[in-house]
């Protein structure tokens, strides 16, 4: 489609030599891939001295099959439903627009079991709607909430959420003189959208739709919780029962490499298809709002996605608020285990946050294609690893290190989060970095800056908010993290989740929910306040 | 950036710290699951209560499920830190005791009040209580008194179940309806399955799913009610009484050959029964205790209704057609 004006990427791409990122992105790359290496390593050496078990493995055809079909559907839905919500918030103002961008962010990092419950009190059969049209109708109505019809809404609301975060992203990065030469031109609201709003997204779509893909084909606990048994599984559910029930070591590596070997195709399509570098700009105070018909659209849009998205987590937080919350916070365990989880979770994120920049950087200082594979695809193997693999190739590594488990913990686990999101970080802060290279290369070439100067001067200006967006991530996502711990949690080693299963498990549902909704909390505020704070950093900067 | 290096520093120094635990003191470590390691379970009691006496550390360490527990000994091998697995259950036994990794006891262990006698060389039992199905009175008025009758029910009548892969309640069901159907049993499965709202991975999920009234009945504890009772003072919550009789899920304890404090493990192992560590169970873990302890057992737990009929099946059975049976019960329902 022709657009009325030069495409950056339509000249011959001119980048400036980067050796020293390039290495560092090359050790960092092969440094994550050993490491999935070396625990599928230690998993098969403890099961050659295991002695072969009866227990059929499951058909893994089939399961491949289930997850597929299941995983495709929730991506085709999150992508859909997620550029809806980005167009409508990226066209309309209101008041709150901030936090409620900042609580469909936080969905992607929330608990899955969390979002479960929120969806239960929402849409379950003693739910807020039912409770409604009891009220109203004296009826009830029957909502598909468990079987696939759950998982899908599930998956809906965690990644449509993550996917529109990202698109909204890219839609207000959209140069304003961009804007004013179709404003100029009264581009119609759908004509605006293919020829301004899509080219931006366009980029972010592969590696979206592929980190959308695994996350739903790898889901776990919604998958047991709202999956109604065992007609609807996960290949990551027969891994953890070939793992952590069965004691089936070789049944869990196949299966493990299934999944992985199944996954990296995906990840290596995705990576493989090179993005179209978004263009980066200030987006400050610049806006066109749409106007009549495709108005109506958004607010109906973004009304829905309020109730449909929101209601489940404002149910999570309203659950908090019972008589048991001072008596819980007055327990020595909660301060103990809040300290812990939010220094853990501050020390995964400036992790993670190194390590992607080290790989999109790197990623970015070059074109040809086999050396980007390279780059993303051991990062993104992160998605295929089921996590209790994960865990326990970390736990007998260790172990083989002659450390206790107890002892490398807290290392472990900072790690492990870390690596785990990983890809999350790389598609967040991949993109923005291939358009300051591909955008500016020229302009840093001919004043001769240095990887340092280019990062200070240029892409550090330019990405802040991006950054804090990945530590918001990283921080969230290792908040949540029930996977790693499990192996690693000790009385005097706990985090807010295993506080959450711990009163789960002793019938204090009451306590479960106190904690569930000030995570929730914490996770908020950390991707209301990190993307701002260092947005506004970096500007000052600039 | 300086709270974050504060943070750092913290978890530095706190990495350090953990292995200086008292060199002097010998140390019993006992691989449980998390909830009766954790301040709601009776971990912290039982530690309390053993150091006062055996001028030793107890260490307690939860993992996320006690098969869980026994998969770490078995990985871990003889190289183990561990002297004592704590949580096993009878319909596990079989398979724990087949890893070889278990030291007979050597107690005598009289004046256990159990529902079987005990003669097991190896695992010493702490607590005890009947699988059954949990409702709230307020909202079933008539609940089923048989498998059958609760396959009976219109399918709008929904129960919440755990997957007997994952969770002990929900092997305790596979047991239990083997043991009162035998081959049957996978059509009882086949007529469960419209009633299940969800197979749950863990009694967690189910009974939260089961409280939030998305299912009208849990399988849990007949003892679950006297938490209610106790803990939320309201009697609404009340354990369906099946004819064909409930299983029986006892708790169980074993120290491992490989622990370098033989005779302290046995210690604990004793102190486990004695009526000072059995008074802490029943309203930390919910469950009978082995001892009989007269006027010190809440009197919610006494008024609790006893099974009509006691169905058990011998652990040699069971280990030899597990798989299978949880193969049949997932075909049925799949």
């Amino acid at each position: 489609m022709p657009t009325p004006w030069p495409r950056s990427n339509s000249q011959p791409k001119v980048l400036p030599p980067r050796p020293l990122r390039l290495l560092g992105g090359a050790v960092i790359a092969m440094a994550v891939a050993l490491l999935v290496v070396l625990v599928l390593w230690s998993i098969a050496s403890a099961a050659y001295g295991q002695p072969e078990t009866a227990a059929p493995l499951p058909d893994v055809a089939h399961l491949l099959r289930m997850s597929a079909i299941q995983a495709a559907l929730s991506t085709v839905l999150s992508l859909l439903v997620g550029t809806a919500l980005a167009w409508s918030l990226n066209r309309l103002r209101f008041a709150g627009r901030n936090l409620v961008i900042a609580l469909f962010a936080s969905a992607i990092v929330t608990p899955g079991l969390i979002v479960a419950f929120g969806l239960l009190t929402v849409w379950g059969r003693s739910g807020w709607i039912n409770a409604i049209a009891n009220v109203l109708f004296h009826t009830s109505i029957d909502t598909p909430i468990f079987g696939l019809g759950g998982i899908l809404a599930a998956h809906v609301i965690l990644d449509a959420a993550f996917a529109a975060r990202i698109l909204l992203a890219r839609l207000d990065a959209i140069p304003s003189t961009r804007l004013k030469t179709g404003q100029g031109l009264a581009l119609t609201p759908a004509k605006r959208f293919a020829t301004i709003d899509w080219p931006a997204l366009r980029g972010t779509m592969p590696g979206l739709a592929a980190i959308i893909f695994l996350l739903a084909f790898t889901s776990f606990p919604i998958v047991l919780l709202l999956g109604g048994g065992p007609a609807n599984q996960t290949l990551e559910v027969a891994i953890y029962s070939a793992v952590r029930l069965d004691f089936n070591l070789h049944g869990a590596v196949i299966l493990a490499l299934a999944q992985i070997g199944f996954c990296s195709i995906i990840i290596l399509a995705a990576s493989a298809f090179a993005p179209i570098p978004s263009t980066l700009g200030p987006s400050a105070g610049q806006r066109w709002a749409d106007r009549g018909f495709a108005k109506a659209v958004q607010w109906t849009v973004l009304l829905a996605c309020i109730i449909g998205f929101a209601l489940p987590l404002l149910a999570v937080l309203a659950g908090g608020f019972s008589s048991n919350l001072p008596a819980l916070f007055a327990r020595p365990s909660f301060p103990s285990a809040l300290a812990t989880s939010l220094a853990i979770g501050t020390l995964s994120a400036l992790l993670t946050l190194v390590l992607a920049l080290g790989l999109g950087s790197a990623r970015a200082a070059t074109l040809r294609p086999l050396a980007r594979i390279g780059l993303a695809a051991p990062a993104y193997a992160y998605l295929a690893v089921p996590a209790v693999v994960l865990a326990l190739g970390f736990f007998l590594l260790v172990r083989t290190m002659g450390i206790e488990p107890a002892t490398a913990g807290p290392a472990v686990v900072i790690l492990g989060n870390a690596l785990l999101s990983l890809p999350f970080a790389i598609a967040t802060l991949g993109p923005p970095l291939e358009a300051v290279a591909s955008g500016q290369g020229k302009l840093i070439r001919s004043l001769g800056l240095s990887g340092w100067q280019q990062f200070v001067r240029v892409e550090w200006p330019l990405l802040g908010r991006e950054i804090g967006v990945v530590l918001a991530l990283a921080f969230c996502f290792s908040l949540g993290d029930l996977g790693v711990i499990s192996f690693f949690g000790t009385q005097d080693f706990s985090t807010l989740p295993l506080l959450l299963v711990r009163a789960l498990g002793a019938y204090r549902t009451d306590d479960a929910a106190i904690v569930a909704a000030v995570m929730l909390v914490i996770t908020v505020a950390a991707f209301t306040a990190l993307p701002q704070f260092f947005a506004r950093w970096s500007d000052a900067q600039a | 950036m300086h709270f974050i290096a504060r943070l750092a520093l913290a978890v530095v120094i706190g990495l350090a710290a953990h292995p200086a635990a008292a060199a002097d003191k010998p140390s019993l470590t006992i691989y449980t699951y998390d909830g009766f390691a954790g301040e709601y379970g009776p971990g912290p009691g039982l530690k309390a209560g053993f150091e006062a006496q055996c001028g030793c550390t107890v260490n307690f360490v939860g993992t996320d499920s006690s098969i869980g527990a026994l998969r770490r000994v078995q990985l871990e091998g003889a190289t183990t830190s561990a002297d004592i697995v704590l949580g096993l259950d009878t319909s596990i036994a079989g398979e724990a005791r087949a890893t070889g990794l278990f030291a007979p006891h050597g107690l005598a262990l009289t004046g256990l009040s159990l529902p079987v006698k005990w003669t097991d060389p190896e695992f010493v039992p702490f607590d005890y209580g009947y699988f059954a199905f949990v409702y709230d009175k307020t909202k079933v008025a008539n609940p089923p008194k048989s498998f059958e009758e609760l396959i009976a029910k219109p399918t709008t009548f929904k129960i919440a179940i755990e997957d007997p892969r994952s969770d002990t309640p929900g092997l305790g069901l596979l047991l239990w309806i083997r043991a009162a159907y035998g081959d049957k049993a996978p059509e009882i499965w086949k007529g469960l399955k419209p009633h299940i709202v969800t197979m749950a991975r863990s009694w967690d999920d189910a009974y939260g799913l089961f409280l939030k009234g998305e299912a009208d009945m849990a399988l849990s504890y007949t003892t679950s009610p006297a938490y209610h009772a106790i803990t939320d003072k309201t009697d609404k919550y009340a354990s369906a009484r099946f004819d064909e009789g409930h299983y029986a899920q006892i708790e169980v304890a074993g120290m491992l050959k490989s622990s370098k404090h033989q005779d302290l493990a046995k210690q604990f192992l004793g102190y486990l029964t004695s009526v000072p560590a059995q008074k802490i169970i029943p309203t930390t873990n919910w469950m009978y205790p082995v001892v009989d302890l007269g006027a010190d057992l809440p009197a919610e737990f006494n008024a609790l209704p006893k099974p009509a009929k006691l169905l058990s099946l011998d652990e040699k059975t069971i280990t030899a057609n597990k798989d299978k049976w949880i193969a049949d019960a997932l075909a049925a329902i799949q």
